[in-house]
This record gives C-alpha cells, structure tokens and sequence, in this order.
C-alpha cells in the first residue's frame, strides 16, 4: 500500500506503508537471494552478537541492501516502468537498522529537466531517524 | 578437484582497476516469486512472476568478490548507485562483470567501491548498471 499526499507535482511527497524488518523478514530476503550461492562468512555482523559488536554495533544489524530493496521496490511500485526503464538511485547509508525496526520510504518531487524528474528519497526508523537517504530519478510523464 | 586460486580479501589486496568475474547464471521464477515475498508490504508484491524486482540481484556483487577473493569477515555496505535499462526476465541468461574503481581510506576506515553490471548473457544487451561502496572489516572483523 502507498500513501500518497496531493498529486505527483514540484516539492509533493510519496510515503510507503510501513515495513517490518525483523528477523523473519531478513530470512525471508536472505533466502530469496540464495540462488545462486552466496559464501558469507558463518558468522558476521547480520546473524552473531559478538560480530556485530566487533565492528562498533550494538546489536546485529540488516543488510543494508535489503533496506535499498525496500525504497526501490516502493519507486519501482509508484512509477513502474518510469524508473524500471531509465531509472536511477543513488543512495547512502546513513544509520544500522536493527531487527524489529520499521522503515517508512518517503520521496518528495524534485525538479523536472531532460525528460527526467528528481525525487529526494530517505527511509526513516520508527523513531524518525533517517537510515537511508539519497536522490532517484524517473522518466518524467509523457 | 580444481585449484582455488583466489587471493585472501583484505585490504592491501584490492587495488583500482581489478576486473571481477564474469559469472553467469539463470533467473528463475521462484526467486522472483521469494523475493517479491519478502518485500510484499513495499508493493513489490503487486507485478507478475517473470519480471524481475530491479533490486533482486542487486547481491550479484558478492558473487562477484568470490570469484577473486576468498575469507574475510564481509563489509558494512556504506552507498550505493543504480541505473536500471531494462529489467531482468525468468529464464534469462545473465552475465554479470565488475570492476573495482576506488580504494581509500577516510577516518580510520577502509573503503573500496565495486562497479558491475548485468547483461543479457546471448545478446549483450545491459539490463542494470550499479556501484557499491562498503567499508571492509579487517581479519579481526573491526571496522579499520
């Protein structure tokens, strides 16, 4: 489900109903990309505490790609083809996501120029901190 | 039983220019069907079963480090870029190549970024370009 607020023009927002990110959820996306194998070392900041804490977490962390897949599939979902064709995201990773965090994909309209429309993307943690922050760009309507 | 060839994956190991792969494989529907899954609440769940979600192989470059590079402890992924042509289908034959463009250090910490992109394995066609920065965990799994 997508919230939308008033329509697509300069300076409008798109947000993203929430996602759960818990354990499940990243067992899911893990399983998902296990074709075809990927080696991983058999305990790394993703599944082991201590791993985590080794590389100044408090916690284990998500991949950071899984939160990128949950802003791209959003865009890809609100503008189709638009940004599966010609589109483009470019993106950091601004803050770890725990395991039981919900992420909430925002884009707000930027400018329109050479057939191109900016958008201003972050995912924001259930606190309102921002994870993930960047710029796409979709294929302006015709 | 082939020789395994590949070079420990540290930092004085990964140099600018390195070319990754190539490595190959099949797009398979029930991968699509898994990974739409996993991201339902997005709305990826909303699209058929051939096309491909543009993120699913987003994960390719760690396929890619294992064709040069073995061991390490992995990476904490820091940016990332990608240009999506033409999304991957079912059935496909993928081709997928890399290069590392930029090792550096900043505060302490050791960076590089892996270019690769995914073609169509039999017409050459790009489907998706991408770029991954990380920052390498060194062999005592630190940030360093």
């Amino acid at each position: 489900m997508i919230e939308t607020t008033g329509t697509f023009e300069f300076g409008a927002e798109i947000k993203s109903a929430p996602y759960l990110l818990n354990e499940s959820s990243a067992d899911a996306y893990r399983r998902a990309l296990d074709s075809p194998p990927r080696r991983r070392p058999a305990k790394n900041i993703h599944t082991d505490p201590a791993a985590a804490s080794r590389a100044g977490f408090t916690a284990p962390i998500a991949a950071g790609e899984q939160t990128l897949a949950v802003i791209a599939e959003f865009l890809a979902a609100k503008f189709g083809a638009r940004f599966t064709r010609g589109g483009r995201i470019e993106v950091s990773l601004t803050r770890p996501v725990f395991y039981g965090d919900t992420l909430v994909s925002h884009a707000v309209a930027g400018r329109k120029e050479n057939g191109a429309q900016r958008l201003d993307i972050w995912v924001e943690n259930q606190i309102g901190e921002r994870v993930l922050e960047g710029v796409a760009r979709v294929r302006a309507e015709a | 039983m082939s020789e395994d060839n590949r070079i420990p994956m540290k930092a004085e190991n990964l140099r600018e220019g390195m070319k990754l792969g190539p490595l190959f494989y099949l797009v398979s529907a029930e991968q699509i069907k898994k990974f739409r899954a996993a991201l339902s609440e997005t709305g990826a769940g909303a699209a058929d079963d051939v096309t491909v979600p543009p993120t699913m192989r987003l994960q390719d470059y760690g396929l890619l480090i294992a064709t040069r590079f073995k061991g390490g402890q992995g990476g904490v992924h820091a940016k990332h870029w990608c240009e999506f042509y033409e999304p991957l289908r079912a059935g496909q034959s993928i081709r997928v190549d890399g290069t590392i463009i930029a090792t550096f250090r900043k505060r302490g910490k050791f960076y590089f970024t892996l270019e690769y992109e995914q073609r169509d394995a039999e017409s050459g066609v790009l489907l998706t370009r991408q770029a991954i920065t990380s920052v390498l965990l060194n062999e005592n799994g630190e940030m360093k």
